[in-house]
């Protein structure tokens, strides 16, 4: 090899093999990321992704294999280790630091590079060093964040580029080529956050390389050169981002067909009496004359923009929030001064959209989980019959190929798709469901868990529950929903059909959100 | 409409920064305008301010150290029991009349090594067998008091040093050298909070101790070194405590872990880490010791001046507290 060259790649792993408590995440993986190359990374929850960044980014070390960059072989033993040789995480959940200020972050950990001014001189913080490196690393990547605002008042979006600043300061620092690695970066941002991360990861190829994570397959082709899929801890195909296809990918990705679902004309809805029928519904602020009617088996979606009010109506539904004027019908039934306990005994099911905080116990198991809001099949006098709960509990995750196949584990340690299906279950299991709310129940999860969870859904509407859905994206409204109603400023703006017959425009629908 | 939302969530914010900031100091303010009106004629003299300067020196010395203690979301339930091993070892090492041994400043040195040295177990204990702050502090504070009580013996060790006895409560300044040592703590650890790695280190660990990792911060060092200078500011307390007695006893500090956690708490750092600092602890010292100082002056009883500062502890955990109350939180 001709030393005098630069290697052709900037990294390159080789046959790394990691596994936690005998689950094998990484399978003898070998892949390589080109210099000035955006290298995609997709693969269902659970392929390994998660496990394969923190090996890049020194959180974690691998058991077998090596890792090179830029020629060198490297073995990382912390966060800092990673930063040195110029690999900078762009992590999916946050790691900012809430309470300190956007330069304080921005500066935090980068001790041991060196070839900057030292922002701490004999043992003292040198602000006035530390809020002018923020500024340069924000301008840098032209962001308008304040260096000195504290970083719990900053809008998503805006955390995402002090993280983005952040990882680049750290990667540029030591002087290596750097590589950033974006980890499902656009999950929370808007339409216009996105274009401005596009110029970004364009800027950040130039010098260097950038390995590119997210589920959505339209932005994986929008913004990468090369992909590799990832299922089961290895790497199943490498392409070049154009020859992507859609119905290839889902197969490559899963590892089966996937299910045709066109928007179904709902059966004969039972003519009777709605799932949910709200009338001039209002909740203080949030929203305000409200009329709404969900029917038996339909899936009404709800779309609009932030602060629109649907996650509050949804909320106030499962009576989290009161309603202050108007009045709500479930099944016929007024709802007055709600509260949860009322709202499940009523039928009604939430599935919020912060999982991790408000969806599940983490350090219950998967089994108490699924029983956690009706645990009367399980009960053996006033006690838990753990055998029929262990049967109930294999029953669902057989269904919805939950995996790994274990009631026993902890739902923390599943992967986000999983552990959307066991909550999910939790609701489907209950025998008076009437009316199901649904905030987001797609978001962050890996298509072929989207598969599952959409036909459960489709299922429950088959036996008459009424389904009140808070899309993700446009595209999942006029997927799953049979109508599509759009709240903007607390008020419902619009309300469309969806059929295979009739489906309103993409315009039609933004038109009203904005 | 929706700017107008926003602008009125900033406020509201902004407000309740300002009031866990602030709050403590307010608060002092209010009591001292009560007590003065109350009691005009004793409550604003000279003497009595001076009174409540001295009664402060001791626990402001400790929250120093317990201040960071609570911001990195631990607690340090053995104060009462360095307290007392700090004493008795700093009395029996000084010329007392139990035994020959003087080591003159020496004994200062070895006392405040028998604090350090009480952090650091704290620390080790809880970083590498991960045993929870509470449990590991509430065996030391036991295996202090004992310590202290053998050491302590049958009779009294009385300090003769007449040096030691008046040096503290000296006051060349106006006030006493006990309350410019504790003022000078304040501003170390001020400085601590604000500008070094260990105090800032230590909001980022109380804030969330993952992200901390994730960053590479060294959260275990961290932890071990914010547990030995909090075990060190208890020794110095205990030095200031002793002296003024003129005796080593292992109830030298009793009381103290009350007054200090509470302060802390009062002051605007909530139990969880995170946010607060020094000068609201201070504040928050001095509140406590304001009002019990008011209380006795307009001649309320034992039992009302407890639930006083009963009353003012709840209330302060619920304003600190206030904001995280949404969401479908769990109180344990």
């Amino acid at each position: 090899m001709n030393m005098e060259s630069k290697p052709l790649n900037l990294i390159e792993l080789d046959r790394v093999s990691k596994s936690y408590n005998r689950n094998l995440a990484l399978d003898d993986l070998t892949i390589h990321v080109k210099r000035n190359e955006v290298l995609g990374l997709i693969g269902e929850n659970g392929a390994g992704k998660s496990t394969l960044l923190k090996i890049l980014g020194g959180v974690h070390s691998p058991d077998k294999g090596m890792l090179r960059v830029n020629g060198k072989e490297r073995s990382f033993r912390e966060p800092n280790d990673a930063a040195a040789a110029g690999i900078g995480i762009v992590h999916q959940e946050q790691s900012l630091i809430e309470n300190l200020s956007v330069a304080e972050n921005i500066s935090l950990g980068s001790r041991a590079l060196a070839g900057s001014k030292p922002v701490v001189r004999f043992g003292f913080y040198r602000w006035g060093t530390i809020n002018d490196e923020g500024q340069k690393a924000l301008t840098h990547i032209g962001s308008e964040v304040s260096p000195t605002e504290i970083v719990s008042r900053l809008s998503f979006a805006d955390k995402q580029m002090v993280e983005i600043a952040k990882a680049v300061r750290q990667a540029t620092q030591s002087g290596n080529e750097p590589v950033i690695i974006l980890d499902e970066p656009t999950s929370v941002l808007e339409k216009q956050d996105i274009d401005r991360l596009e110029t970004e990861v364009q800027r950040l190829k130039a010098i260097g390389s950038v390995i590119f994570v997210s589920h959505r397959l339209d932005e994986i082709r929008r913004f990468c050169d090369r992909v590799y899929v990832m299922r089961a801890g290895r790497i199943v195909a490498e392409c070049q981002a154009s020859e992507l296809v859609d119905e290839n990918l889902f197969y490559l990705m899963t590892g089966r067909a996937k299910l045709e679902r066109k928007p179904q004309r709902r059966g004969d809805a039972n003519p009777a009496i709605p799932a949910l029928q709200l009338r001039g519904a209002g909740c203080m602020d949030h929203f305000s004359d409200v009329d709404l009617t969900v029917e038996k088996g339909e899936v009404h979606v709800l779309v609009g923009a932030r602060h629109s009010g649907r996650e509050e109506l949804c909320r106030a539904l499962f009576g989290l929030l009161p309603f202050t004027s108007g009045s709500a019908l479930v099944s016929g039934t007024e709802l007055r001064g709600a509260t949860i306990r009322k709202a499940i005994s009523m039928g009604i099911a939430y599935l919020p959209a912060e999982r991790k905080l408000e969806g599940m116990v983490a350090g219950l198991t998967v089994a108490e989980n699924l029983l956690l809001a009706h645990p009367a099949e399980a009960r053996f006098g006033g006690l838990l019959n753990f055998r029929r709960m262990k049967d109930e509990a294999m029953r669902w995750i057989n269904k919805l190929d939950v995996r790994p196949t274990a009631p026993d584990l902890d739902i923390g340690q599943l992967s986000g798709g999983n552990q959307q299906k066991v909550v999910l279950a939790k609701w489907a299991r209950s025998p008076n469901l009437r009316l199901l709310l649904l905030d987001t129940p797609t978001r962050g999860v890996d298509p072929g868990a989207r598969e599952y969870i959409n036909s459960l859904i489709e299922e429950l509407c088959a036996t008459g529950v009424g389904v009140l859905l808070l899309a993700d994206t446009l595209d999942e409204a006029l997927a799953v929903g049979h109508r599509i109603t759009v709240m903007k400023d607390g008020r419902i703006s619009a309300c469309f059909q969806n059929s295979a017959e009739s489906s309103p425009e993409l315009s039609e629908i933004v038109k009203h959100m904005i | 409409m929706k700017l107008e939302q926003n602008s009125v969530e900033d406020r509201s914010g902004k407000f309740r920064v300002w009031l866990e900031s602030y709050g403590a100091f307010i608060a002092l303010n209010i009591a001292c305008a009560a007590f003065a009106l109350a009691d005009p004629g004793t409550f604003l003299t000279p003497t009595n301010l001076r009174t409540i300067l001295d009664q402060s020196a001791v626990p402001v010395i400790i929250v120093c150290g317990l201040t960071f203690v609570i911001l990195i979301g631990s607690i340090d339930l053995s104060t009462e029991g360095v307290l007392a091993a700090s004493s008795l070892t700093f009395v029996l090492l000084s010329s007392n009349s139990r035994n020959a041994i003087d080591l003159g400043i020496g004994a200062f040195w070895v006392a405040l090594g028998v604090g350090a040295l009480f952090g650091l177990l704290s620390g080790l204990l809880q970083t590498r067998l991960r045993i929870p702050s509470f449990m590991v502090s509430l065996g030391l504070w036991f295996i202090g008091l004992g310590v202290g009580t053998v050491l302590y013996g049958s009779d009294v060790p009385v300090l003769t040093s007449e040096e030691s006895r008046n040096w503290v409560s000296a006051s060349n300044l106006g006030v006493s050298n006990a309350v410019l040592l504790a003022a000078f703590m304040v501003a170390v650890s001020w400085i601590i909070s604000g500008y070094t790695r260990m105090g800032r280190f230590a909001y980022a660990i109380g804030t969330n101790e993952a992200i901390a990792r994730l960053n590479s911060i060294p959260v275990g060092r961290y932890k071990v070194l914010i547990f030995v200078y909090a075990g060190f500011c208890i020794s110095v307390a205990a030095i200031i405590a002793s002296c003024r007695l003129g005796v080593g006893t292992p109830d030298v500090g009793s009381g103290q872990l009350f007054l200090t956690t509470a302060a802390v708490i009062v002051g605007g750092t909530p139990l969880s880490g995170g946010r607060g600092g020094i000068l609201q602890s201070v504040c928050g010292v001095f509140l406590l010791i304001v009002i019990s100082n008011g209380l006795i002056l307009i001649g309320a009883s034992p039992i009302t001046q407890q639930a006083m500062s009963g009353l003012i502890i709840v209330t302060a955990v619920v304003l600190t507290g206030y904001r995280q109350r949404d969401l479908l939180r769990v109180v344990k």
